[in-house]
C-alpha cells in the first residue's frame, strides 16, 4: 500500500483543485484523464486509493469501478467516488460497481482532504478487523 | 443538464476556497474580503441551480423518490449542526426535543433531510433573537415535525403564497434575505410526495410553526 492517490477525472480544471489540495497536504497523486489510463495507472503505481470521476468520456466510472475490482492485486485499493451526480440511487449504483465510498461535487475545499483521510482510515481499519 | 451546470461552479467555489484557505499564498484584507464575496454569491448561485433542477424536475414529473430506512433523530441532529453555526453568529439558541418513540423511518432520506434543512434555515434566516426548535414525536403511523421560531413571522394573507415557487415574502427586513424562493415550494411537493402534508402557523412579529407530518413508511426500499 503506498501514500499516493490515483485521480482519474476528465475536467482539468477539477483534476488541478483536487491535485492541489491533496498535494498540499503531503499526498503524492497520479493523474488520469481516462477510465483507460486510470486502469493502467492503477495496476502499474498499485496507489493507496484512488478517486474516481464517474461521468468519463468513452468507459464511464461504474465500467472503471468493476474492472478495477476485478483484477485481485487491486483488491484492497479503496475506490472513492468524485461525482456532480445528485442522486441518491446513483450513488447506490456505483457503490454496487465497487466503489467504497462517495464524495459529492461541488467539493467542499475545507473537508475534502479531510474526508478523503477519513475513508482511508475507515477502510485500513475495517480491513485489519477482516484478518483478526 | 444537472452535470453541465454544477461543474463549473465546482471550479469557481473550489478554487475560491483555497485561495480563502491561504493554500496559494498569504491574503491581504481586501482579497480576502472581495474572495469571500465570490464565496457566497457562488454558493448562493448554487442553491439557486439546485432549487431550479429540483422543481423542474418534480414538475416534469421526473422526480423519484429512493426510499431506504434510516434513524430520522440522527438526520434532525445532523441538520441541526449544519445550521449552528448560523444561530451561533446570530445568538440565537436552537432546541431539540425529540420524543423516545422517534426511531426509524423508511423514506428518501436526502429528500427529508432536505425538508428539514430548509426549515431550519428558514427560522433561524428570519429570526433576530429567541431560539429555533425542532421537534418531533410520532402520531399514528406518522412522524410530526415541529420546527417553531420567533421571528418575524407571516402576514395571515401571505400564507397562501408561501408555498408558491419564487415567493419570497416582502420580510420587511432592511434587506432581502439570501435565497431561492423555491425551497418551500419544493419542501411541500417533496412532503407531498411522501404521502405527507406541510402546514404553517404564524403570528405577525412573535413567530412561526412549520408543521410536516410524514408517514413513518413511504415507499418501499429498493
Amino acid at each position: 500500500m503506498s501514500d499516493s492517490l490515483l485521480i482519474i477525472e476528465d475536467n482539468e480544471q477539477n483534476m488541478y483543485l483536487m491535485h492541489f489540495l491533496l498535494e498540499k497536504k503531503g499526498f503524492s497523486v497520479i493523474e488520469a484523464d481516462n477510465g483507460r489510463e486510470g486502469i493502467e495507472k492503477a495496476l502499474r503505481f498499485k496507489p493507496g486509493a484512488i478517486l474516481l470521476d464517474i461521468q468519463l468520456p468513452e468507459m464511464d466510472g461504474y465500467a472503471v469501478a468493476r474492472e478495477l475490482k476485478e483484477h485481485p492485486e487491486l483488491s484492497g485499493v479503496p475506490i472513492i467516488a468524485v461525482t456532480s451526480y445528485a442522486m441518491v440511487g446513483d450513488r447506490e449504483r456505483i457503490l454496487a460497481a465497487g466503489a467504497t465510498g462517495y464524495i459529492e461535487k461541488p467539493i467542499n475545499p475545507d473537508t475534502f482532504v479531510e474526508e478523503i483521510i477519513r475513508y482511508l482510515s475507515t477502510h485500513n481499519r475495517s480491513n485489519q478487523e477482516g484478518y483478526a | 443538464m444537472s452535470h453541465e451546470l454544477r461543474t463549473p461552479l465546482n471550479s469557481i467555489i473550489g478554487f475560491t476556497g483555497i485561495l480563502l484557505q491561504e493554500l496559494a499564498g498569504p491574503l491581504n484584507e481586501e482579497q480576502r474580503k472581495q474572495l469571500g464575496m465570490v464565496q457566497n454569491s457562488s454558493r448562493h448561485l448554487l442553491a439557486l441551480i439546485n432549487d431550479v433542477l429540483d422543481i423542474s424536475k418534480i414538475e416534469a414529473g421526473q422526480l423519484t423518490l429512493s426510499p431506504s430506512s434510516f434513524e430520522l433523530r440522527h438526520s434532525i441532529e445532523k441538520m441541526i449542526q449544519l445550521v449552528s453555526p448560523l444561530a451561533e453568529k446570530k445568538r440565537i439558541k436552537m432546541r431539540m426535543t425529540v420524543s423516545e418513540e422517534v426511531t426509524d423511518i423508511t423514506s428518501d432520506q436526502r429528500r427529508i433531510e432536505q425538508v428539514i434543512l430548509n426549515l431550519l434555515n428558514n427560522a433561524v434566516k428570519f429570526t433576530e433573537e429567541g431560539h429555533v426548535e425542532i421537534s418531533c414525536r410520532t402520531e399514528d403511523d406518522h412522524y410530526i415535525l415541529l420546527v417553531s421560531d420567533t421571528g418575524i413571522g407571516i402576514r395571515p394573507e401571505d400564507i397562501p403564497k408561501l408555498f408558491q415557487p419564487f415567493h419570497q415574502l416582502d420580510s420587511g427586513l432592511a434587506r432581502k434575505q439570501e435565497g431561492t424562493g423555491l425551497g418551500l415550494s419544493i419542501c411541500k411537493k417533496l412532503i407531498e410526495m411522501m404521502g405527507g402534508t406541510i402546514g404553517v402557523e404564524s403570528q405577525l412579529g412573535r413567530g412561526s410553526v412549520f408543521t410536516v407530518r410524514v408517514p413513518r413508511q413511504s415507499g418501499e426500499v429498493s
